[in-house]
């Protein structure tokens, strides 16, 4: 029996090779996502070791808000003196202090120096070579208050040379002349990550990042031969509260848990688009197994004739997908590692900066792989396996009847049962936060959805393939009633695009959504002509010296600042913003449902009505809060007011604000021109030439503003299609197979059509018309469920706005029939190729 | 078959067969393996005329059937259908004389499954883009009994009722030609003297010219004219024929061959 199997197998390599492409994707994304995140968690770790492997210890201010990630958290400086203390320490061999911030160099064309979206770092170079992790590789390390070392990899991006001058921009908007007199590694790489960094002298790093007298922390070598426990107890004791003193492995850990989380959230994204692709990949193999079990009918006959047991017939079936599987993921694996390339420079593209290095290929990438690719192979041909079983011997003397007959009745039950299921699924992996269970429950949506598809594919294909027939003829016609002839055969093929185009559309109600959300609160929460804010590559905020000259400026009738700041609220670190008590009626319509702007002046918290909804709180309640400056308190619900995308979820008066943090910075300026576009115009202009000495500040119009809020969702959703992209080629691929194996099937059909006239243009014109039937069968079924998706996803995040993108749609259901089209070009060639004779000849 | 036809055939003495082949060769395969199917064939198919084929199984007669409708082309030698080279042809030119002057008659799977009666037989005058004569389907579907099921898909048909069909595909576009391999190889007796009757009619009633293959000396009885191959070459020719001058020709070619 298993030599049937194969010798099966290899008499149908383009079925085999057809089937396993999708298997072969699939698996390639999930190994691939495993090579990627595996590569760049191997580069991380490995830079974060060389950097933290040299010091012992490091003293620094407690965490501000124990809720917050150790790796990011705000800390209080501790002070300069305290290095000289540590160094009395018995058993402490050197120790220094180093301060940093926000230092960004400025090229020689003016422009400043970016690197994609990481940060741009300062700090002081560290005398000791011993503790410190840049290691100059040019040059000798700054002495006099205007030197400065740079990265090597800016040095050579941008030409800088040893002796050179460049200015360098701080926070705040003031920039200064240095002399390069080194050039220096991050570790042994030239550069973290896509960092860069200047480096100057202790006095020049404290002026510049406003920390004279202090340091942000201070590393720490033992005595060689030291016992580090009793050194580290030793240092502790001699520290003030609020301080203290952890090993280099800790600083380091709390890195590598930081990066750990967040490519664990890039994995899991990433391996949920390739499960996506399986899953639609699964109604493929599912298809053609279906297909090729109805074609095998005669031959499974005979060998349940010839003696045959029901199990060996259902082993030989499953077998050979289990076979397929193998094959398939293998493959698949092996092409992973291009994929893992090839998402790396997809990610790239959009703007994502990350670290190289070698590929990293773990064991378990293989194993998953396998194991999902040969799972869902077998998985999906259970079924035609179980109705291969049930061919009676029978058949295979007696002439074969195509069956069209279509099973509601025993169906009925089990498609309802699977898509309550699904739909309670989505529900409680919504409610208790677990993505696995809404994807699950979404895939028993789909395949109950599934189910049902083949008792409307005839009324269906029917009404799509009209206007198709009546344009194109008989071709057209013959082509529309092949799509009808086997509903389930049509059905299966159309339920993987169904999937595909169901997430596109629902994803595409999201995206418009969340952006006419967006867009509305805007238009209705702002009134100022102009907003000056932060460049998101900046430091998110900026002088109020300047905030003071931009409202001053000729033309300007009426201007706001909008003070932000971070601070803990019911244990999460939040955004906070602060404004004035009153006269912000001409700049901002707060749009307070309930309390009032009174509240500002009293020193309560504001929040916005989907803080209110999700956390369950109402006017008067209080809630828990810290600041890092003034430490735990209690705040009282003043107002909440309708969501606003410049405020943001947390509100409260300036005086409140400016008393609650150290630094107190302004995050935006709205200024209005009161009203005309020349106004407007000649403020804008004016604006931008008081921020030519400003390059992290931009100024733009109300609209301008939009289209900027509006742009990362629009680069999430190009991301998002992106990676479903594959998921709609796979069920394409599933068109070709279903296609090429029809033609197949209906070879004497199509001999005898060429005899007796039809051209092979027509024969081509055909298969065109029943893929592009299929496609948009598939196409409509999936936009219509998909959209409506998209609005329970929408209603469910209670969106202020509800929106069907119908030009995204048409243009959803326009691509999937020339997608259609395009899936039909390989099989319409082999029809149009077949034998006249074929017709006549065979028997 | 009382009813006239609205409108016969140009009745002008036309010497011209109606199809016609020279010297025609058909090899199958290569170097030791090559199988010689048709050795040099000359034969003609008078116009309005109906013509038996026979000989033994493999004798060539359905290769010569494809090699002169132009389903096939031949290694060598030349064809000839209303006066046209068929072998200087390419394959839209082939495919368009299929489908407008030759009509076509298969032992079995005549018929499109997802297209109803009707729509088989105006198939080939729908792909060209073509009207069909209302008056003339009318007219053939009335003669050969298939107004009750002209909505009937194959699969609705019994196996007469579907070569029936098939015929009338071919008749309705009045073609030069209609060549039948053995189209009553799978009917009973009744249902192939039936499909027998119809072809007689529409020669002796329409002109139609029709070339037939055949194992059944009592449907070769049938014809004007029987034309006898025997590996790949004509062999013998009978006018006028009977069934049982037919039985005594293919005894005595079986004899000659044993
Ligand atoms: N496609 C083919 N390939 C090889 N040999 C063929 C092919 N078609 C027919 N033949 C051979 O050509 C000879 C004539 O076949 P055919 O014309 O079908 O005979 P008939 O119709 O008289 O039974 C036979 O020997 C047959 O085996
Ligand atoms: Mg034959």
């Amino acid at each position: 029996m298993g030599k049937v199997t194969l010798r099966g197998m290899a008499a149908h390599k383009l079925r085999l090779a057809l089937t396993s492409l999708a298997i072969v994707l699939g698996v390639a994304f999930i190994s691939g996502t495993f090579v990627l995140t595996d590569t760049l968690h191997n580069t991380f770790y490995a830079l974060i070791g060389s950097i933290y492997d040299k010091i012992d210890f490091q003293v620094r201010g407690v965490a501000q808000f124990p809720s917050q990630q150790a790796a990011g958290a705000v800390r209080n400086p501790v002070p300069e003196s305290l290095v000289s203390t540590i160094k009395r320490v018995p058993g402490v061999e050197a120790a220094e202090g180093s301060v940093n911030g926000y230092a960004q160099f400025i090229s020689k064309t003016g422009k400043p120096v970016v690197t994609g979206s990481e940060p741009t770092i300062g700090e002081n170079f560290l005398t000791d070579p011993r503790l410190s992790d840049l290691r100059i590789v040019q040059g000798a390390p700054p002495t006099a208050a205007h030197d400065v070392v740079m990265d090597a990899e800016t040095a050579k991006k941008y030409h800088f040379h040893i002796g050179q001058s460049v200015r360098v921009l701080f926070m705040g908007g003031n920039v200064a002349s240095f002399t390069i007199t080194g050039i220096a590694q991050y570790g042994s790489s030239d550069t973290l990550a896509g960092v860069t960094f200047a480096a100057f002298t202790l006095p020049t790093a404290q002026l510049a990042f406003g920390k004279t007298g202090e340091f942000d922390h201070i590393d720490v070598l033992a005595k060689p031969g030291a016992d580090k426990q009793v050194v580290q107890a030793a240092i502790a004791r001699a520290l003030p509260p609020g301080v203290e003193v952890v090993t280099g492995q800790t600083v380091a850990n709390e890195q590598t848990t930081s990066i750990n989380q967040a490519l664990g959230f890039f994995s899991t994204a990433l391996l949920v688009f390739a499960f996506i692709a399986l899953f639609v990949g699964a109604f493929t193999i599912f298809n053609t197994f279906s297909i090729t079990v109805g074609q095998r009918t005669r031959e499974l006959g005979l060998l349940r004739a010839v003696g045959a047991s029901r199990r060996q017939v259902f082993r030989s079936v499953l077998g050979e997908a289990a076979i397929t599987g193998a094959l398939a993921s293998l493959v698949g694996t092996a092409l992973g590692l291009l994929a893992a390339l090839g998402l790396e420079g997809l990610m790239s593209a959009l703007g994502f900066t990350l670290p190289s290095g070698p590929l990293v290929f773990e064991a378990r990438t293989l194993i998953v792989s396998l194991a999902v690719g040969i799972g869902v192979t077998v998985v999906s041909a259970m079924a035609p396996a179980r109705r291969a079983v049930h061919v009676a011997p029978v058949v295979a003397i007696s002439d074969r009847q195509e069956a069209t007959t279509v099973r509601h009745a025993r169906w009925l039950g089990l498609t309802v049962a699977s898509r309550v299921l699904g739909i309670a699924l989505i529900v409680l992996g919504l409610v208790v936060h677990q993505v696995a269970l809404v994807g699950l429950g979404v895939a028993a949506f789909f395949v109950g959805l599934a189910m049902v598809l083949p008792s409307i594919a005839r009324p269906l294909s029917a009404a799509i393939g009209r206007p198709i027939a009546s344009a194109l003829g008989t071709p057209g016609k013959l082509g529309r009633a092949n799509s009808m002839r086997n509903p389930t055969r049509t059905a299966q093929t159309a339920s993987a695009l169904m999937v595909g185009v169901a997430l596109v559309s629902a994803m595409a109600v999201f995206g418009a959504s969340v952006s006419s959300s967006a867009t509305a609160s805007i238009d209705q929460a702002i009134r100022a002509d102009l907003l000056v804010t932060a460049k998101s590559s900046g430091s998110g905020s900026f002088s109020r010296s300047l905030a003071t000259q931009l409202s001053r400026l000729r033309g300007v009738t009426a201007s706001l600042v909008v003070y932000g700041g971070q601070f803990q609220v019911r244990q999460s670190l939040e955004h906070l913003k602060g404004v004035p008590s009153q006269g912000f009626g001409p700049t901002v319509d707060l749009r307070v449902k309930e309390g009032s702007t009174a509240a500002l002046a009293a020193g309560e918290l504001l929040i916005d009505s989907s803080t209110a909804k999700s956390d369950h709180l109402s006017l008067g309640s209080t809630v828990r809060v810290k600041f890092a400056k003034t430490g735990p308190g209690m705040m009282r619900i003043g107002g909440i007011y309708k969501d606003n995308a410049l405020i943001g979820s947390y509100l409260v008066g300036e005086g409140f604000f400016v008393s609650h943090f150290h630094n107190p910075q302004p995050g935006a300026v709205l200024l209005d021109a009161g009203g005309g576009a020349a106004g407007v115009a000649r403020l804008q202009d004016a604006v931008e030439r008081v921020l030519t000495n400003y390059p992290t500040v931009q100024v733009q119009t109300r609209s301008q503003f939009e289209k900027s809020q509006l742009s990362s969702v629009n680069q999430l959703l190009t991301l998002v299609y992106a990676l479903l992209a594959l998921a709609v080629v796979i069920a394409l691929i599933g068109v070709v197979n279903t296609l090429v194996l029809s033609v197949f099937e209906r070879t004497r059909e199509i001999g005898l059509l060429r005899a007796v006239g039809m051209r092979r243009a027509q024969v081509r014109s055909m298969v065109r018309s029943e893929s592009v039937i299929l496609s948009l069968f598939g196409a409509v079924v999936g936009i219509v469920i998909g959209t409506l998706m998209g609005v329970a996803l929408v209603a469910s995040l209670s969106l202020s706005n509800i929106t069907v993108p119908g030009a995204d749609i048409v243009v959803f259901f326009v691509l999937s029939g020339v997608l259609g089209l395009v899936a039909a070009t390989w099989p319409a060639r082999r029809a149009a190729k077949l034998d006249v004779l074929a017709a006549i000849a065979t028997e | 078959m009382t009813t006239r036809p609205p409108e016969t055939p140009a009745g002008e003495a036309e010497v011209r067969p109606a199809a016609q082949a020279i010297e025609l060769k058909k090899t199958y395969g290569t170097g030791q393996a090559v199988v010689e199917a048709l050795s040099g064939v000359s034969v003609s198919f008078g116009r309005g005329a109906f013509t038996a084929v026979m000989g033994p199984s493999g004798s060539g007669k359905s290769t010569l059937m494809h090699c002169m409708a132009g389903l096939d082309r031949p290694t060598s030698g030349k064809s000839y259908i209303g006066g046209r080279d068929i072998a200087a042809l390419d394959d839209t030119a082939l495919t368009e004389l299929r489908r407008d002057q030759v009509g076509f008659v298969f032992q079995s799977f005549n018929l499109v499954p997802t297209l109803s009666a009707a729509e088989n037989i105006t198939l080939p005058a729908d792909l060209a883009g073509r009207k069909v004569d209302k008056e003339w389907f009318g007219y053939t579907v009335g003669q050969l009994g298939l107004a009750s099921i002209l909505s009937h898909r194959p699969s609705e048909m019994s196996g007469g009722q579907q070569q029936r069909v098939a015929c009338a595909r071919a008749l309705v576009n009045r073609p030069q030609l209609i060549f039948a391999d053995e189209p009553t190889g799978n009917l009973d007796s009744v249902a192939s003297a039936e499909l027998l009757g119809i072809l007689r009619a529409s020669v002796d009633e329409l002109g139609q010219s029709i070339v037939m293959v055949t194992h059944d000396p009592g449907a070769a009885a049938h014809a004007d004219r029987v034309v006898f191959l025997a590996d790949g070459k004509v062999v013998d020719e009978l006018e006028g024929p009977t069934a049982a001058a037919v039985l005594d020709r293919v005894r005595a070619l079986g004899a000659k061959r044993s």
